[in-house]
Formats: C-alpha cells, sequence, structure tokens
C-alpha cells in the first residue's frame, strides 16, 4: 500500500467513526426527529467544500503572480473536490428540507448562492477540459477561480433582502447540546481530513497527467496543431 | 498615449467596423423583438398581469443578446488574428480591454434602444427614467464581465458553450439587483433606492476587478 492508498483508508474509517457518533453518540432532536442528524454532514461538507474553494483561490493567485505549475495542480484539484462537496451539501440539504419546511427548493439566499457556487466551480472544471492544457488555460482557470470566490458572498449579500428561510449560525451561540456540539465538531474534522486526502489524491492525479503532457509534448506526437502552427 | 486615449481609439475601431458592416446591432435588434414575440407566446399576458411577466422577459432577452454581442466581441480579432498585434503594442492590456467593453456596452446600449420601446409597446409596460436608469446600469457591470469571460474564452475551443456557463453566473448579482429594480419601476413593491444602490456597488466592485484581472487575461 503507498501513501495515498493508507490515507484514503484512514479517511473512510474516520468518516465511519463520525457516522457512527451521528447515528448511535448523538441525541434524537426533540423538535426534528431523526431528520436532524442530516446537519453534522450537511454543515461540515459545506464547510469543507468552502475550504477547497479557498485552495482554488489562493493556488489561482499564487499561480497568476510566478506561474508556478503545482500551485494550478493544486487549484485544479481543490475544484473537483469542492464541487463534489458542493453536491453533497446541496443534496443533504434538500433531503432535509422536504419534511422540514415541506419542499425540496426554496430560492433562500443561502440556497441560491450554495447554487450559484456550484455552477461556478463546475464551469470551472468545464473550462480546465475544454481549453488546451498549458499556461493559457492555467491562467483562465485562476481568473474564473477569483472570480468565483467574489462573487458567491456577492450573491448571498443580494437576495439577504428577501426573507431568509435557512436555519442562522447555531454552533456558535451555544444553542446545541454538548452531544451534538461534540459529534458535529467530530464529523468537521473527519469531513476535513476527509477533503484534503481528497485533494492529495487529486493533486497526484494531476500531476501524473501533466507528466503525460510533457512526455507526449517532447515526443512531438501532437500532428493535430501543426498546420496551424506553420500557417 | 495616455490609457484612455487607446480604450477610446480601440472602441473606435470596433464601433467603425461595426459601423461599415452594420451586422451586430440589427442581428441584436430584430433578435430581442423575436424574444418579446415568445414572451407574447409562452406566457398569457393581458393588462392585469404584464407588469409582473415584463421583467422577467426584459431580463431573458437581454442577458440573452449580452451573450450573443459579447460572444463577437474577439471574433474579428481572432479571424484576423490581430489580438496579437494589438497586444504587441506598447499598449496596455488594460486600456485595450477597457475599448473593447466599452464597445461591446456602447453596442448592447443600442440594442435597448430597441428592446425597452418595444417592451412597453407589445407590454404596456410604463416606460420610464428609472427603468431606463436601472438597465442602464446593470449594462455596466454585464458588460466589463463579459467582455473579460469573452476574452478568455476566445482562444479555447468550444468558446460559444462555454461563455453562457462562465458569465451567466457571474451577472446574477445584477440579475438581482436589475430585477428588483425594474420590478419596482414597473409599481411593483420592492426599494428602488435600495436595487440601484446595490446596481452602482456591483458596477464599482466589478469595474474595478475586471480591470485588475485584464492584464492576466490579455497577454502574450
Amino acid at each position: 500500500m503507498n501513501r495515498h492508498e493508507k490515507a484514503a483508508v484512514a479517511a473512510v474509517a474516520l468518516m465511519l467513526l463520525a457516522g457512527a457518533a451521528i447515528f448511535l453518540f448523538a441525541p434524537t432532536d426533540f423538535l426534528q426527529g431523526p431528520v436532524q442528524r442530516i446537519f453534522y454532514l450537511h454543515v461540515s461538507s459545506a464547510i469543507a467544500a468552502y475550504g477547497c474553494f479557498a485552495v482554488v483561490l489562493v493556488g489561482g493567485i499564487v499561480y497568476l503572480r510566478n506561474e508556478s505549475a503545482s500551485a494550478d495542480r493544486f487549484a485544479r484539484a481543490g475544484a473537483l473536490v469542492g464541487v463534489i462537496f458542493t453536491t453533497v451539501t446541496l443534496v443533504m440539504g434538500m433531503l432535509w428540507a422536504k419534511p422540514i419546511w415541506g419542499t425540496y427548493w426554496t430560492w433562500d439566499a443561502r440556497l441560491t448562492s450554495t447554487l450559484v457556487l456550484w455552477i461556478i466551480y463546475a464551469g470551472y472544471l468545464l473550462v480546465r477540459r475544454l481549453a488546451e492544457p498549458g499556461r493559457q488555460a492555467a491562467r483562465l482557470g485562476a481568473v474564473v477561480g477569483v472570480f468565483g470566490f467574489i462573487d458567491v458572498p456577492v450573491v448571498h449579500f443580494s437576495v439577504t433582502w428577501w426573507r431568509t428561510h435557512h436555519p442562522g449560525p447555531i454552533v456558535v451561540n451555544d444553542a446545541l447540546p454538548a452531544e451534538m456540539l461534540a459529534t458535529f465538531f467530530l464529523t468537521l474534522a473527519c469531513t476535513l481530513v476527509l477533503a484534503a486526502v481528497m485533494i492529495a489524491i487529486r493533486y497526484r492525479i494531476e500531476t501524473l497527467q501533466d507528466e503525460k503532457e510533457n512526455v507526449l509534448l517532447a515526443a512531438q506526437v501532437v500532428p493535430a496543431r501543426q498546420p496551424e502552427a506553420a500557417r | 498615449m495616455t490609457v484612455f486615449r487607446v480604450a477610446l481609439a480601440v472602441a473606435r475601431k470596433d464601433l467603425r467596423s461595426e459601423w461599415r458592416t452594420r451586422e451586430l446591432v440589427p442581428a441584436l435588434g430584430q433578435f430581442v423583438v423575436l424574444a418579446l414575440l415568445i414572451g407574447n407566446f409562452g406566457f398569457q399576458i393581458d393588462s392585469r398581469n404584464a407588469a409582473t411577466i415584463a421583467p422577467g422577459i426584459l431580463w431573458m432577452a437581454l442577458v440573452f443578446a449580452g451573450l450573443v454581442a459579447f460572444g463577437r466581441t474577439f471574433a474579428a480579432e481572432r479571424e484576423q488574428a490581430s489580438l496579437e498585434a494589438l497586444l504587441m503594442t506598447p499598449a496596455s492590456p488594460v486600456a485595450i480591454f477597457a475599448g473593447k467593453a466599452v464597445a461591446a456596452l456602447t453596442m448592447l446600449v443600442l440594442c435597448e434602444a430597441v428592446l425597452l420601446p418595444a417592451l412597453s409597446l407589445f407590454f404596456g409596460t410604463p416606460f420610464s427614467f428609472d427603468l431606463v436608469a436601472a438597465v442602464l446600469l446593470a449594462t455596466i457591470g454585464l458588460a466589463v464581465l463579459g467582455v473579460l469571460f469573452a476574452a478568455i474564452v476566445a482562444r479555447v475551443r468550444a468558446r460559444e458553450m462555454l461563455l453562457p456557463l462562465l458569465t451567466l453566473p457571474l451577472w446574477i448579482p445584477f440579475i438581482i439587483a436589475g430585477g428588483q429594480a425594474v420590478q419596482s419601476a414597473f409599481g411593483l413593491p420592492g426599494s428602488y433606492q435600495e436595487a440601484i444602490g446595490l446596481l452602482v456597488d456591483f458596477d464599482i466592485l466589478f469595474v474595478v476587478l475586471t480591470s485588475l484581472a485584464a492584464r492576466f487575461v490579455l497577454d502574450e
């Protein structure tokens, strides 16, 4: 087993531990019942997604400053993992909203901005897939990553004058009993480890892909672009 | 040569080339009228619900006309490979970007000169200074973001597909605030002042950000 496989096994074990805490240790919510248990993973994966997009932002800024190829690989890895965690957040949120709010979706500030977040970074991944790999694509990706990060608070701010249904931050004002709080922080820590491991693995894949690209370029096996260059 | 003179020269070049061919603006004008026609068939519009439906049709038509207009911004440069020549001059990329954005903005404003009166004519909504101000303020933000991303996708294959995917989510703040402002201008509830204030804030924010980013997008 190599480093990455060991890390993956550890991350999965930690998530199983978090699952045990969520279903066995945490008490059932008096008002919402078992549905409330969605909260632990929902909020944790939202925070993990923001962390991943912060990686995209920092990677993009570093790339624009000094064209470091590893910063760009971190940005690509962060975007993919972030989109996965945003998807988890959205799906779990909708599953929670159906019994509690009576609808899967409402155009609330936080739901709208999370959906926009998902769309922007899914667009980022598409740009990286469609653009010819290289400096140009990395720069474009960096600009998209920076703008995407700025746009989300802007969208959130601009819809907050509409009445918001989303529960406010309940972790910070100690409205949660100690067992729930402990379960939440355990789940958060495990989710963040999982996100970090996923980014590390994806970073390795991106490195290998870049190496393959360089080998192909060095061997001059890209005849498709030659006529254009000769023109 | 100052940044402003370069920007004006680039804008003038784009507008002159549009004036000589007269391709884009008539096409956009026809496009928005067709969009209103489709809106008319898609909804059952009468004098009572026109004010609630018209803002939606207005923004749909404007956003998609904008995508067409901004997608064409770098088309001539790409076909003639003249962007490289433009960037080889000592002119700063920010000035070139600003000129491109001003030209695209002007063309979209010309398109709005068809869209807004046609909307009032066909849907019977009030044509007021408030409406024009809200749409013009939103157009500034749409133009700077649209031209920045048009520059980004100009050298990417499948650019027609990517431009909407990248631009539309970043336009959402302008659609939210502009949509609110137009609804208020049509007499629906909501604060016009607040929406206009947000539009001005977003314009300033994104004009500054896109100018900063232009250096990285328009280079080499």
